[in-house]
């Protein structure tokens, strides 16, 4: 058991979490070699690592962190096929920080 | 009163399994109060693993409660991020974002193949009953099952927020009251700029301001009250988002209007704002 979190945040969200690793929930609009183009309620550049394996225009999760530029570094992704609700996926990030007693360590 | 409670639960001795631990505190409750809550204990909840990891029990010996209600049944979604066979079972570290707990499950001995196992990654739903051993935590599982569908993993993050509120509102729990208040300064709002024209206003804001807060939207409203009332200089979006239950979008743009009418202005950054005294 541990008190580690990964906050789901949106491009709204990414200075505040600057040197921190987040969960991005976002649509990918664009590649380019190991960069990609995320758009997570605004756009978020990502540098992909060698595992990833994305294709535009599918929803994606990345794990990573936040770089100073406020660009990601991916630890981890995965692909999420085409039908993610992104409205959706937004709202628990809003939601996330509203209530956050049941999501992240202050 | 104990000893009448004590007579009560022999009666019902049959179901006492659980019970058999000496004193209760919950026997100076009314009997009939007891059995509500025995079966309030096993009805199923949805919660995040942030939840399972703050959640303490009441005294020593007494049952995990979560939101001060005792919880045993759990529900929670979350990625596979560490499998553990062992001879009996198998642990599953789950990740969901929020925390990390070990979820157990029973390797039934009749039908060993059975028993799926699931990829490091994957998401999954899990079913089960919220332990302690040896002071640790974990989920003992009824059923585990991969999630197909990426928008169950925000359903029930949403779910769990949900449960929660229902939960700590109806009982007047702290969030409630939060709540409660800005409510209370939304409506204090609206009844000042109402008497502000009969009674030739008497609160503390001036004139200049009310004009200027007239042609502004609710949200912007409502973001101008929080950032007057609230302690502090200036505030960040994280503080207001928190602090009027907006979104950062909603509140990007109703900051917008009040620094069009040159109501607040930004301080550190273009993210925290504060009043302008006029």
């Amino acid at each position: 058991m541990e008190a580690v979190a990964n906050p789901r945040i949106t491009c709204a969200y990414l200075n505040q979490y600057v040197g921190k690793n987040v969960i991005i929930v976002g649509k990918v609009m664009q590649l380019r070699g190991d960069e990609a183009l995320i758009d997570a309620d605004g756009s978020i550049t990502a540098h992909l690592n060698r595992e990833a394996h994305l294709s535009a225009g599918n929803g994606v999760q990345l794990i990573g962190k936040v770089n100073p530029d406020l660009s990601i570094k991916v630890l981890s992704s995965m692909d999420l096929g085409t039908g993610v609700d992104y409205d959706l996926a937004n709202t628990v990030v809003e939601v996330s920080q509203q209530h956050r007693s049941l999501f992240a360590y202050d | 009163m104990t000893s009448y409670g004590g007579y009560q639960r022999t009666g019902y001795g049959a179901q006492g399994g659980e019970d058999g631990g000496g004193y209760m505190v919950g026997s100076q409750q009314a009997s009939q109060g007891q059995g509500e809550k025995k079966y309030a204990n096993e009805s199923l909840r949805p919660i995040t693993i942030k939840q399972l990891v703050d959640c303490k029990e009441a005294y020593p010996g007494a049952e995990l409660a979560v939101d001060g209600l005792p919880t045993t049944q759990v529900t929670l979604v979350g990625q596979v991020r560490a499998i553990n066979p062992q001879a009996v079972n198998v642990t599953y570290r789950i990740d969901d974002g929020t925390g990390m707990i070990d979820v157990k499950k029973w390797i039934d001995a009749d039908k060993a193949d059975a028993t799926p196992r699931f990829a490091l990654d994957t998401y999954v739903r899990v079913y089960g009953r919220l332990t302690t051993y040896n002071g640790r935590k974990h989920v003992g599982a009824h059923y585990i099952r991969a999630i197909e569908d990426f928008n169950e993993v925000n359903y029930h993050l949403l779910e769990a927020t949900y449960v929660h509120l229902s939960l700590t509102r109806a009982a007047g729990g702290g969030e409630h009251q939060q709540q409660g208040q800005l409510g209370a300064a939304d409506g204090g709002d609206s009844m000042f700029v109402d008497d502000g024209y009969g009674a030739g206003g008497g609160g503390a804001d001036s004139q200049a301001i009310r004009v200027r807060l007239e042609p502004c939207s609710r949200n912007a409203n409502t973001i101008y009250r929080y950032l007057a009332t609230s302690a502090g200089d200036a505030q960040h979006l994280a503080q207001v988002a928190a602090g009027t239950g907006m979104s950062a979008r909603d509140i990007m743009a109703a900051t917008e209007e009040l620094l069009g009418q040159g109501l607040i202005y930004t301080t550190e950054n273009d993210e925290t704002w504060a009043i302008l005294d006029l």
